[in-house]
């Protein structure tokens, strides 16, 4: 089940769910509206490779914000820190920046239990589209979840900014 | 409510759900992490008709790896063969892979309920990205459900392997 956005307002007064900061203008009926971090990375290849370590350049998003080419990856990063050890998080889009032709996530929507940390965005415009810092670009909703518990404690734990792709890790 | 790595995997020795082969280590706090089959369709045609079988080249996945074009969308499949009657799947990326942005689905998440078999996967990168056959390269999740249950029973339950777009027997069906 879903948890409503009052739901959810309770959870995080009570510590159950993280974000923070938090604002309770950003409160949705069933989700909680999250912000664009002030930088973004960009791998320095154009061709990627899985099983190697791909290195990253960093791109301050300025006050005129910053022009997102349909051919490239960007990986932002939530202001927000946020998680959860009771309710599972999952990410999408809002239709505002949907209907700007904006992916916030590539098919990756799922956060696991226990995961708390600046999520990592990864962004991708279907046009050129223009993001701004601190816009609300977003949101997260929180599912009950059945069966026992184990924490998330892997490679992306406790992250502040954007990380790349570690998936390399996974052929050593 | 979503099932948790345990549940999961209380469920597969239950029974309740199909994971096979299943290995331990794939599993997460809220998913399960398939692994990425060595064939590949690649849509031929430059232009796709719905209502018509679209056209594609064979590719065989090797340890040298394969390169993925931006402007394409390739068929993969799961090596596994996933499902259940007593849940419903959800079949998504990984976020290391969507770090690398590769679309594991395009916007077609859902599973039915009772559908079990290897799942084709509709691939897609935003850069130029090199694949493997085997790599673990995305997860499935599993719902609870409320209500009666009609399990699938439609077109593509019979195929372990990836399958073109049957979108134009929905038309010849009426």
């Amino acid at each position: 089940m879903i948890l409503t956005g009052e739901e959810i307002k309770k959870k995080v007064k009570s510590n159950e769910i993280v974000i923070n900061p938090f604002d309770e203008n950003a409160i949705n009926p069933n989700s909680y509206n999250f912000r664009l971090g002030d930088y973004v990375k960009v791998y320095k290849n154009k061709i990627l490779d899985s099983k190697i370590k791909q290195e990253c350049e960093i791109i301050n998003i300025g006050k005129d914000g910053l022009l997102l080419s349909p051919d490239i990856l960007y990986l932002g990063y939530t202001m927000e820190e946020m998680g959860s050890c009771s309710y599972v998080p999952i990410i999408s889009g809002r239709s505002s920046t949907g209907r700007l032709g904006l992916f916030i996530h590539i098919t990756a929507d799922l956060i696991d239990i226990g995961s708390i940390n600046h999520w990592t965005l990864q962004l991708h415009a279907v046009q050129p589209v223009r993001i701004y810092k601190e816009m609300p670009i977003g949101q997260v909703t929180f599912w009950k979840p059945f069966g026992d518990i184990v924490l998330y404690n892997g490679k992306y734990q406790g992250s502040k900014e954007p990380k790349e792709s570690q998936i390399w890790k996974d052929f050593l | 409510m979503i099932l948790t790595g345990l549940k999961i995997k209380s469920e597969v020795y239950n029974g309740n759900i199909h994971i096979k082969p299943f290995l331990e280590d794939n599993l997460n706090p809220n998913s399960y992490n398939y692994r990425l089959n060595n064939k590949l369709l690649e849509i031929s045609e430059d232009v796709i008709n719905p209502f018509s079988y679209a056209k594609c080249n064979e590719i065989t996945l090797t340890d040298a790896g394969y390169r993925l074009d931006p402007k394409k969308v390739y068929l993969g499949s799961t090596i596994e063969e996933i499902g259940s009657d007593n849940y419903v799947t959800q079949l998504i990326g990984r976020s290391s892979v969507g770090r690398l942005g590769l679309f594991l689905q395009i916007t077609a998440p859902l599973g039915h309920i009772g559908s079990k078999h290897c799942w084709t996967l509709e691939l897609k990168s935003v850069q130029p990205l090199i694949i493997y056959p085997n790599m673990k390269i995305g997860q499935v999740s599993f719902w609870c459900v409320e209500g009666q249950i009609r399990f699938y029973n439609g077109k593509y339950n019979l195929y372990n392997e990836p399958h073109i777009s049957e979108f134009s027997k929905e038309l010849t069906n009426e």
